[in-house]
């Protein structure tokens, strides 16, 4: 992990130089969180830059990204159905037992009526649709590098994945099960089933495919030429 | 240098620069198609609105109950904090202390920590920036686990339903506090980040003129 060096900031000094209308800014970067105005450092010199100004990180180069990413999104999208449709758990008590998945948590508190719906849709968009909507884009993002086609409509899909990724909240529901679980422990006894692992294992591979497919890469390769985008 | 004195934006979506004019409040992304703002259109009133609409929904959603045990014939209504008070009778701390922190501390922290950055951007000066643009990666960070308790009760929902000797149904106080969640997240993305750093980097005898008129409303 490397530091971005203070030299590679523009000193004030300099300001004078540097804008003026319609020169290309291809050399230069901007921080996200703090507007500085820098130099790009060399593509694929560091393994992380990061602003001098705030600490925020601005790039992070992930190695052979296409491909680590096909085969994590590809691994989450076929654990995405049982995760979503297989009992997380089953719960015996008073002679009854119910099976819960995750759909059917959803079915049920939809069940309710009324206003409540309201928390079934935002139940099921945070947990079902969007986690999903999420991998279909990265994945058809991913293709459309892969196979060089497309490119306009990755663009779109991959906004789209921009503005949505923070409302998948696949992890929270995660420790939600797991408290669940425990104050179930006092009334009934719960199991856990296969979807539990499931959805835990669809978790770590759609984190570790957040943090593999780094978005820098992914905008330079969607605009670039293939060839060109070296990644 | 900022990125807006040379009259260079980011994208708010892919981070290209692009060349914007102050006027320009709808110019897209030559890369990616998103919007590009020098700075977010009038970035702090409808922080402030969202937050004050959640400090509103607060209320409700830590009073009211936000699940009904129905359990023969009685219904029992549990609250945010009875739910972590319950954890601890059942000897069971490290939950209660994950569950208080999701739904009491970071909803809280989140409130109170937004009004603070807002406020000293709009004052200029009580917390320094490095402060501010440590507590706001932190909201932006911890904002969607306060969503944990209505995770819970959705699971709970679905898993107790022992006919006339145990159900549970959601209550009322769970949509407000939904709506807390949800609308908190809003600010923290409504709010620009850059905006903290603006007035240190300002040459204090000419405030800049552009910033003034895209973000000071």
């Amino acid at each position: 992990m490397q530091k971005l060096l203070d030299t590679h900031c523009i000193a004030p000094a300099h300001t004078a130089a540097v804008p003026g209308l319609a020169e290309p800014l291809t050399h230069l970067m901007g921080c996200h969180a703090c507007d500085l105005l820098m130099e790009r450092p060399e593509p694929g010199v560091h393994a992380q830059v990061l602003c001098p100004c705030c600490g925020a990180s601005l790039y992070r180069y992930q190695p052979q990204m296409l491909r680590r990413s096909l085969a994590l999104v590809l691994t989450a999208l076929l654990l995405f159905v049982p995760a979503c449709f297989l009992p997380i758990m089953e719960v015996r008590a008073f002679g009854y037992q119910t099976l819960d998945t995750v759909w059917s948590g959803v079915v049920h508190l939809y069940a309710a009526g009324g206003a409540l719906q309201s928390i079934a849709i935002v139940v099921f968009l945070s947990s079902m649709l969007i986690p999903l909507l999420k991998l279909l884009s990265q994945f058809l993002v991913l293709l459309s590098i892969l196979f060089n086609c497309a490119r306009s409509y990755a663009l779109v899909l991959y906004r789209l994945y921009q503005h949505v990724r923070e409302w998948g909240m696949l992890e929270v529901y995660l420790i939600g099960i797991l408290v669940s679980l425990v104050k179930l422990l006092d009334i009934a006894e719960p199991k856990i089933g296969a979807g539990l692992i499931c959805f835990a294992a669809l978790l770590f591979v759609q984190v570790w495919l957040d943090a593999t497919m780094e978005p820098q890469q992914v905008w330079c390769a969607l605009t670039e030429d293939a060839s060109d985008a070296g990644y | 240098m900022r990125a807006i004195d040379a009259g260079v934006a980011l994208c708010d979506v892919c981070h290209a620069l692009e060349y914007v004019q102050t006027s320009d409040e709808h110019a897209l992304c030559k890369r990616c198609g998103g919007a590009v703002h020098l700075r977010k259109p009038n970035s702090l009133v409808r922080t402030w609105a969202l937050l004050l609409t959640s400090v509103l929904l607060y209320i409700p959603a830590n009073v009211l109950p936000i699940m009904m045990v129905h359990s023969l014939g009685q219904s029992q209504p549990s609250t945010i904090m009875a739910g972590v008070i319950d954890l601890i009778q059942y000897d069971m701390v490290p939950i209660a202390l994950v569950v208080f922190i999701a739904s009491i501390v970071v909803p809280s922290f989140k409130l109170i920590g937004l009004a603070l950055i807002v406020t000293s951007v709009q004052l200029k000066r009580p917390l320094t920036a490095k402060q501010c643009s440590r507590m706001y990666r932190f909201i932006e960070i911890i904002g969607r686990w306060s969503m944990l308790d209505i995770f819970v009760i959705t699971v709970l929902v679905a898993s107790v339903r022992f006919g006339n000797l145990a159900t549970i149904s959601a209550d009322f106080g769970a949509i407000a506090f939904c709506a807390v969640v949800i609308l908190t997240m809003l600010a923290a993305l409504t709010f620009d980040a850059r905006l903290i750093w603006d007035h240190l980097q300002e040459p204090e005898q000419a405030q800049n003129k552009i910033s003034a008129d895209a973000c000071a409303d």
